[in-house]
């Protein structure tokens, strides 16, 4: 059995009337410590499976088993549990406390976890020593992206969610943000799912997978996935 | 405006229904408030002043000492301005319920200050009477049910008593109100407990007292343009009452000289009369006099003729003896002699006797010879017979007979002369012996007789005697007739000349008494000298005062509330109002969308309060009052001009708060307005440089700490928010605290003495000692002190009250009685010579404080006076000064009027018994029960706890609505930093506390200040609703705070829980979508 499974999973909206089909029967599996990337155009339902992959929703039908956990059997408290202790998430707005510093933004994660990294530690893992002391406002954007992946990373979580981590930064800053992840992947063995619309960067994964129509229509395997700094868009 | 634009506006409403409700429901609360509580206090006095107009309240009203007559009716007609003037009777009555005695008022039915008939009919008779309504339920009364009134007799102007009513007993014929009072306080009375308990309304055609009147009653013609307690009413009362007063001193002297004229009058009459009546008394004792000198001479008289019937009486009895005596001894002398010639008879007698004896002794033997004569005789004759015989023998025979015969012949001869001689003797003894007889019987009579007259003699002597006797025995009677009636007509005589001289001297005494004859004092008093008016009037002052501070309150939120909403609002349609201006709307056409968003809001918010407001508020404040006060119905108006206030404060408030956040994001370019906002840069907080501190919190406390000064403004209004409602709480329980407080103070702390006894004048001291000492006898009091009090009014610069004047007897015992604590310095003071010591209250009022001089105006009299202490004092206004300052100032000898008295425990009924015990007393005018004053007060008070409820439930309000403005905001705001916390894992606890520990922490800090701001409302409010008879102490009880404390906690998490499910709802995922 794989480390994450899809198992016909089907996520529906109700809009008034119209029932619209985010997720449509998508199936998928996931190794341990794999770098996954997801790629897809807007709508085609990578970020649904990713919410419900990380516990922030659920799912109208199917399964997602990770680690031999049923996540679509999970009650809110225990959901919150899951998310809280195996789940880091990365957003495109970084989604940083504006009132806490860089180090306290990290706290406010790792305080709530049991197994957590020493906070100092992975800020200067994301080469942030320096500017721990300082407020998102006073970061620039990679920066501030880097602050957040710490603060998923220093939860020592299982899964590492990404929702378009680079979708906000320019090309160089994305990439460095990439590398960081694929390094974290690559050192720390945690399994990252990366959701893109730049497929451009699917050859730093392990595992491509393509969604459309809220399926996962393609999955692509590289056995040598590429560093980020060899991949250029 | 633009169609388009138009139809967004109205969407958002749809869209944002909560926001606009919010705001609706703070200009519903604001408005209403505004609206109801500044209209309680007209409408209040609209009901009263509609009642008053409808029963025809009197505006002025004259009292006297010495009652009106109808010239000075007359004469108050003759002034300007007065409309109806009207004289009336009212007295106090007794009456008896069930073993309850009822003090009543009774009045009469007059075309002023008409009853309000409830149920029934007014009396049409003079045997009917009409009740209150209470006094039917309070004592199982009915109509138709007939009570028994009693009244003291009046006295007439010429002194004497005349019965009040004709009919006592009374049909009850219905229930009625009395615009004379309109509040529970019915008075005092000098019957009874002192208390009076109802008012009854008779016929005028009841009363037989009518030589004066009680009162006069007189309506103004200017007034009823005016509301009553309104400036120009009172102005229009006061010119009016000042032309009274002009006539004032008129009149009193005229019934003065009426009085004196009418008191002389009959003194000189009744002088006539003793005249009269003493020149009849004696006339009759000097009648009687002669009447018993008379008899006196009469019985002298008599006595003199009696002594000269004994006289008479005593020299004819003596002769009467002499003679008898003298017969006596005739008849004696007779009887002597008769004895002597008895003895003389009797010797003849026994010579007859022998003579008869040897006459019989010569018969007897003559006898015998004439017997052997015969016998011979008789053989002879035999023989005779005997033919045998011869004749001779015969013849011998016969010769011999013949012999014989003529023997026997001679013996019967001389047989015959012997009894011849015997019988002559005999006859002589016969003789003899009837002579003797007839002598003696002779001698017999006249004995007989002698005795007989001896016997009538003695017959008459006594009968003389007694009769004499009897005479003298009449006259001794006489005699002590005489004495007895001479005696009573001396008793009567004393008699009436005590009662001439009782007589003369009570004219003496009248006489004086017209020299003493008052000269009347007139009383001319406005309305507020109905005690239900005047508290009225002060009540409604008190919820005008209200009315200023608990908008200000509401308006203030509502600010604060539309300001924070708003520029939420504005902020969320940034994006929207930066594509309208990128579009070419101009600012107006932008901020007029938010504009019309919250003017409707207002608007219909407002209006609604209004209506509710209007209604709800004066109703509800109103029953609270209406267990006081007894008007027949409340009125309640709409008030344009409160309402167009309310409504256009709430506006301006609320506009301008939306124009105010609207402006502020309209200044900014379109570009920069469709970019997301920049969020609010973190900054280190003061406290972070402190760095001994600051490591020692705890990561989240570090970042509640964080959060606070990063959102200065809503914790600035949550702790405004909170402050306000506290404050509020506390206000209102400090209110209670305070009101709460008034009685124990004043009549625990201050006055420790528990019953007045106000004593009647002219007692001396002798008999106010004695009375004291019978009432120290009663077991139920302890202690008692004597003082004389006095009421005068004192005058600063600045103002003037009337005050109580307390001149104890002896200073030293007047602590036992009331305590005088000096408000500078706490201690106990000493009363100082020559100056005063006034209460608190009446030092605030006047303005002045110690060492300053005040002037006690009595009448006309004017004196100054060195204030040297102010002394704590809680109701009324008093002031004190020791018996030689008195003297001293007054120039005159003091004289205790008043008795202070201490009692033992005692439960209401005893005290009523006390109270009816010594009220019964000859010496006693009036008595005053601190209890039953402390009763009266306690329920007016009681009306007050109400508002304590109205204030807890708007803080109520207040704190609900603010606070969960605010959360909602906050929410609001945070959203993007909460659904991040949550996605990383944090429990909806731990979100929860995540946000409500700031929400804790200001609650904290809001509910400190708040209990400052409490402190300083309660000041605030007690200085506003504080009446000027009154001092509230400014206490709050640590209770006080602690419900303060609990209730706002409770509020808080009320709006806590809310916050919760709140927080529970947020959806990480939209709320994370990257911003459009």
């Amino acid at each position: 059995m794989s480390y994450i499974e899809f198992k016909d999973v089907c996520k529906q909206y109700k809009m008034g009337e119209i029932v619209i089909n985010a997720l449509n029967n998508t199936n998928f599996k996931i190794e341990e410590g794999e770098l996954v990337v997801i790629v897809g155009p807007s709508g085609a339902g990578k970020t649904t499976a990713l919410n419900i992959l990380g516990g922030m929703d659920t799912a109208t039908s199917g399964k997602v088993i990770v680690d031999n956990k049923e996540v679509t059997r999970l009650k809110n408290k225990q959901l919150i549990q899951y998310r809280r202790e195996e789940i880091g998430f990365v957003f495109q707005f970084y989604n940083l406390v504006q009132n806490l510093t860089a180090k306290e933004n990290v706290e406010l994660a790792t305080q709530i976890c049991k197994d957590s990294l020493d906070v100092e530690e992975v800020l200067e893992k994301v080469g942030l020593k320096d500017r721990m002391n300082n407020f998102p406002s006073q970061l620039s954007g990679g920066e501030q992206q880097r602050v957040a992946i710490a603060r998923a990373i220093a939860k020592n979580p299982k899964l590492l969610l990404c929702d378009e981590p680079t979708g906000a930064l320019d090309y160089k800053t994305g990439k460095q943000i990439l590398k960081l992840l694929q390094d974290t992947s690559k050192k720390e063995n945690m399994t990252v799912i990366i959701i893109t619309h730049n497929s451009a960067i699917a050859p730093m994964a392990h595992k491509v997978i393509h969604f459309k129509n809220g399926t996962a229509e393609k999955v692509e395997y590289n056995q040598n996935p590429k560093p980020i700094d060899e991949i250029e868009w | 405006m633009k169609k388009a634009l138009l139809k967004d506006s109205i969407k958002e409403i749809k869209n944002n229904y909560k926001r606009f409700l919010s705001l609706l429901l703070m200009a519903f609360l604001g408005v209403g408030f505004f609206a109801g509580i500044r209209a309680t206090s007209p409408d209040m006095v609209d009901s009263v002043d509609t009642y008053y107009k409808d029963q025809k309240m009197y505006d002025l009203q004259v009292i006297s000492t010495l009652g009106l007559t109808q010239n000075d009716i007359e004469a108050i007609k003759k002034i300007d301005g007065v409309d109806i003037v009207e004289g009336t009777y009212e007295t106090e009555g007794k009456l008896e319920i069930d073993n309850k005695e009822i003090i009543t008022k009774v009045l009469c039915i007059d075309e002023l200050n008409k009853p309000l008939l409830i149920e029934g009919q007014l009396p049409q008779n003079a045997n009917e009477c009409v009740v209150e309504e209470n006094f039917l339920e309070q004592n199982n009364k009915a109509i138709g049910d007939t009570i028994t009134i009693e009244i003291e007799n009046m006295q007439n102007d010429d002194g004497e008593d005349v019965e009040y009513l004709y009919n006592k007993e009374l049909k009850i014929v219905g229930t009625v109100k009395s615009p004379l009072y309109i509040s529970n306080e019915r008075g005092n009375s000098t019957l009874g407990d002192g208390r009076i308990d109802y008012y009854i309304y008779v016929s005028k055609d009841n009363i037989q007292a009518k030589d004066t009147y009680t009162n006069i009653y007189v309506t103004l013609k200017d007034v009823n343009k005016y509301q009553t307690a309104s400036s120009k009413y009172e102005d229009c009362v006061n010119e009016v009452k000042d032309k009274i007063e002009e006539i004032k001193g008129e009149r009193e002297n005229a019934r003065h000289n009426e009085l004196v004229e009418k008191a002389t009058n009959k003194v000189n009459d009744a002088q006539a009369e003793f005249d009269k009546q003493k020149q009849e008394a004696d006339q009759k004792i000097a009648d009687a006099q002669k009447e018993i000198d008379d008899g006196k001479i009469e019985i002298e008289n008599n006595e003199a003729e009696i002594k000269e019937n004994e006289q008479k009486a005593e020299v004819e009895f003596a002769n009467a003896k002499k003679q008898i005596t003298s017969a006596k001894q005739e008849i004696q002398a007779n009887e002597k002699a008769l004895q002597t010639k008895k003895q003389e008879v009797d010797s003849q007698i026994s010579q007859l006797e022998s003579q008869r004896q040897s006459l019989v002794e010569q018969k007897n033997t003559l006898n015998t010879q004439l017997e052997s004569l015969q016998s011979t005789y008789n053989q002879i004759v035999a023989q005779l017979q005997n033919g045998e015989l011869d004749d001779e023998a015969r013849k011998e025979l016969e010769s011999k007979k013949q012999n014989l015969e003529s023997q026997i012949q001679i013996i019967n001869n001389t047989i015959e002369s012997i009894n011849s001689g015997i019988t002559e003797i005999e006859k002589g003894i016969n003789e003899a012996n009837s002579q003797i007889k007839q002598a003696e019987s002779k001698i017999q009579s006249a004995k007989t007789q002698l005795s007989s007259q001896e016997k009538q003699l003695n017959t008459e002597e006594s009968n003389t005697n007694a009769q004499l006797e009897e005479a003298k025995r009449q006259i001794e009677q006489a005699k002590i007739k005489l004495q007895q009636g001479q005696q009573e007509l001396d008793a009567q005589k004393q008699e009436a000349e005590q009662q001439l001289q009782e007589a003369e001297s009570k004219l003496i005494d009248a006489r004086e008494k017209i020299a003493e004859i008052e000269n009347p004092e007139w009383y001319i008093l406005d309305r507020y000298a109905n005690t239900g008016y005047s508290s009225f009037v002060q009540d409604k002052e008190s919820v005008k005062n209200i009315g200023r501070v608990f908008p200000v309150v509401f308006f203030l939120v509502a600010v604060l509330i539309s300001l924070t909403s708003m520029t939420r609002m504005v902020e969320e349609q940034r994006t929207q109002i930066g594509t309208l201006k990128a579009l070419g709307y101009n600012k107006i056409q932008i901020a007029s969308k938010y504009v019309m968003y919250s003017s409707l809001a207002c608007i219909i918010g407002g209006l609604l309060g209004m209506n509710v407001g209007f209604i709800l508020i004066p109703s509800l404040i109103w029953r609270m009052y209406e267990v006081v006060y007894q008007i027949p119905e409340f009125l309640i108006s709409f008030n344009w001009e409160y309402s167009g206030a309310g409504l256009v404060i709430i506006c301006a408030c609320i506009i301008g708060a939306t124009i105010y956040s609207s402006v502020k994001e309209l200044r900014q370019e379109p570009a920069i307005l469709m970019r997301p906002k920049a969020p609010k840069m973190g900054k280190r907080v003061l406290l972070e440089r402190i760095n001994f501190i600051w490591k020692r919190l705890s990561f989240s406390q570090k970042v509640t700490i964080r959060n606070i000064f990063r959102y200065k403004k809503r914790f600035m209004m949550t702790i405004i928010g909170i402050l306000g409602c506290t404050s509020l709480i506390l206000a209102g329980f400090g209110l209670k605290d305070s009101i709460g407080s008034l009685m124990p103070n004043q009549y625990g702390k201050i006055f420790k003495y528990d019953m007045q006894i106000n004593l009647k004048d002219g007692l001396d001291e002798k008999q106010k000692q004695q009375y004291i000492d019978e009432l120290t006898k009663k077991q139920e009091i302890e202690d008692t002190l004597e003082t004389y009090m006095t009421t005068s009014t004192a005058i600063s610069s600045e103002n003037e009250e009337d005050v109580q004047i307390i001149v104890p007897k002896n200073q030293e015992e007047l602590e036992k009685m009331i305590s005088l604590i000096s408000i500078y310095n706490k201690e106990k003071i000493e009363l100082q010579k020559g100056q005063i010591c006034i209460t608190d209250k009446l030092a605030q009022l006047l303005g002045v404080k110690q060492g300053d001089t005040i002037t006690l105006k009595n009448g006309d009299e004017e004196k100054q006076i060195v204030i040297s202490n102010v002394t704590e004092n809680y109701v009324y206004h008093y002031a004190y000064m020791t018996k030689e300052t008195y003297e001293e100032l007054y120039q005159t000898q003091y004289d205790t009027n008043a008795i202070l008295t201490k009692n033992v425990e005692m439960n209401d009924e005893q005290e009523e018994n006390l109270a009816t015990e010594i009220m019964n007393q000859n010496e006693v005018a009036s008595l005053s029960m601190n209890s039953s004053v402390e009763e009266v007060m306690n329920t007016t008070m009681e009306s007050l706890n109400y508002v304590v409820v109205v204030l807890i439930v708007s803080a109520g309000l207040l704190a609900f609505a603010v606070l969960y403005n605010l959360s909602n905001v906050n929410i609001s705001e945070r959203i993007r930093e909460l659904a991040t916390i949550k996605v990383l894992g944090f429990y909806d606890k731990e979100v929860y506390s995540y946000v409500t520990r700031e929400t804790i922490l200001l609650t904290i800090i809001g509910i400190l200040f708040g209990l400052i701001g409490g402190y300083f409302l309660n000041y605030f409010i007690i200085g506003t609703c504080e009446i000027d008879m009154l001092r509230f102490s400014k206490i709050i009880h640590p209770i006080s705070y602690l419900y303060a404390i609990l209730i706002t906690v409770l509020f808080t998490v009320i709006v806590n829980i809310f916050t919760y499910f709140a927080l529970k709802k947020i959806d990480m995922i939209e709320s994370l979508k990257s911003i459009e």
